[in-house]
């Protein structure tokens, strides 16, 4: 049995050769007739105005972190999920299940708190609550 | 515990050129990979070429009761090389001030990415590409690398509404990954491994589910985890629409309000390249769905290939079906729906499936 490894990279080699050569394929059917007004980013027919990369609220930065905290997770659980059907053939269903369920529902008292704090909430600016409230 | 995979397909191919692959030096494997590999990439492709410019716009004539292409070509099946042939050819623009190389590597990230997590998928008839041990945390891993070409694509445009879709995109893919890979680990329970392995292999997801689970008549029914778990199966259909951005979660590009999302400012044939990873991801999803839950490539009577096929064509219509029929949750509902139901019951129906899997085994 030859390394599965060698042939996942061979597939990363063609996943990128096709984009590749369709972009080269591209490069010697499409025309080029360059002008200023095309290069304008689209802003629905306007004249653009004001720059793209501005400060704004994204709204899910408290959401981000909670992603960062349950991806983490995951990757303890599944080390877990692995071994737990020959687990519980070892110990018993309560030791091999019992400390999951500790686990998780720490978990779920984070996540319950978080809640209730609101860190899941779509959060008004506060321009558009002035405006709500007016 | 290690378990022997099936031959994978590279190991087929250096045995039909009489070569023993246990033997054969990395080189040699390398340069017979890429035939295999690209074995296995013009499948995908060859897939999502009929669906991109043919199948769904049929799909979605029939849902809204229009006749849609019929021009070229019996039924218009030759809409397909000629849209291949027009979009190519179209000009190529670059919007002032994009972010160069990060704007000209995103397509090439959203196409290639979900083209590689193909490579351990058995497809049935011996065409797995590989069969690592790691294997469904491969996939994941793969999977999730779209967001970021997403993210590339939104950021570097330099365009607002771009931005708008790349920054949804990255809400969307946070709040609806954990859901989706916490429904993935209740399988692992169930099988024991993370190896997907093939039908002709017991130890592993694939293999686990060949096993008889009950029998009516003279018919006897696969224990399919789609079978044991329907709950689970319902909550990874649902997180995998939100995953590939289809109704009622395709706020990253939302026409009626950011209008193209992410690929607003995407031309020519970078559009393409998205497009093209868009139905790529879509079948992803679909071959993810029937290596889980519908017991991968089996099935009876017909080889595995068609059936594999036919699993990832059914998660293909119902993603249109969805986008036809379904109306689209607003940002903040997607946050609240992903955050305080998904993730409540991903987390519930983990503990769940232990439960059954322990009292059982």
């Amino acid at each position: 049995m030859s390394n599965p490894w060698i042939a996942i990279g061979a597939l990363a080699l063609v996943g990128v050769l096709i984009p590749l050569g369709m972009m080269s394929v591209s490069a010697l059917l499409r025309p080029s007739v360059p002008e200023d007004s095309k290069r304008a980013s689209y802003e629905s027919g306007e004249v653009p105005t004001g720059n793209t990369r501005i400060r704004f609220n994204i709204q899910y930065y408290m959401v981000a972190l909670l992603f960062v905290v349950f991806d983490i997770e995951t990757v303890l659980i599944f080390p877990w999920t692995v071994i737990y059907g020959d687990a519980v053939d070892a110990v018993g269903l309560g030791p091999a299940l019992l400390p999951m369920v500790a686990f998780i529902g720490i978990l779920a008292v984070g996540l319950a708190w978080a809640w209730r704090n609101g860190a899941v909430r779509w959060i008004r600016s506060p321009r558009a609550q002035q405006e709500l409230t007016e | 515990m290690i378990v022997p995979g099936a031959m994978s397909l590279t190991d087929r191919f250096l045995e039909l050129l009489g070569l023993d692959p246990s033997t054969a030096g990395p080189l040699l494997v390398f340069g017979v990979s890429i035939l295999a590999a690209g074995l296995v990439g013009s499948f995908v492709l060859l897939n999502t070429a009929f669906a991109g410019p043919y199948a769904k716009r049929k799909i979605t004539a029939s849902f809204t009761d229009r006749i849609s292409v019929n021009r070229i070509g019996p039924a218009g099946i030759g809409t397909i090389v000629v849209d291949s042939v027009r979009l190519l050819s179209k000009e190529l623009i670059i919007p002032e001030d994009a972010d160069r190389p990060a704007y000209d590597l995103a397509p090439i990230v959203l196409a290639g990415s979900a083209l590689l997590a193909f490579a351990v998928i058995p497809m049935g008839s011996g065409i797995q590409l590989a069969d690592p041990e790691i294997g469904l945390a491969y996939v994941f891993a793969i999977a999730s690398i779209a967001s970021l070409g997403l993210l590339m694509a939104g950021y570097a445009s330099n365009n607002k509404y771009s931005f708008l879709g790349g920054l949804r995109a990255v809400a969307q893919n946070i709040a609806y990954e954990i859901p989706l890979v916490l429904t993935g680990a209740s399988v692992v329970i169930f099988a024991g491994t993370l190896q997907l392995g093939n039908v002709t292999t017991p130890d592993t997801i694939v293999g686990a589910q060949q096993a008889t689970l009950f029998t009516i008549g003279s018919i006897s029914i696969p224990s399919w985890f789609g079978f044991i778990n329907p709950f689970a199966f319902a909550l990874f259909m649902a997180a995998n629409l939100a995953e590939v951005g289809r109704n009622p979660f395709d706020i990253p590009e939302a026409p009626t309000e950011i209008v193209a999302g992410y690929q607003t400012e995407y031309s020519s044939v970078y559009f393409v390249l998205f497009y093209l990873g868009e139905f790529i991801h879509i079948f992803l999803g679909g071959a993810i769905i029937a290596t889980l839950f519908l017991g991968g490539p089996a099935g009876p009577v017909l080889p595995g290939i068609v059936w594999f096929t036919i699993k990832i064509w059914g998660v293909f219509l119902l993603t249109q079906w969805a986008r036809s029929a379904v109306p689209r949750v607003r940002i903040d509902q997607l946050i609240q729906i992903g955050w305080k139901g998904m993730l409540v019951l991903s987390l519930a129906n983990l503990l769940l499936t232990a439960v059954i899997v322990g009292v059982i085994a």
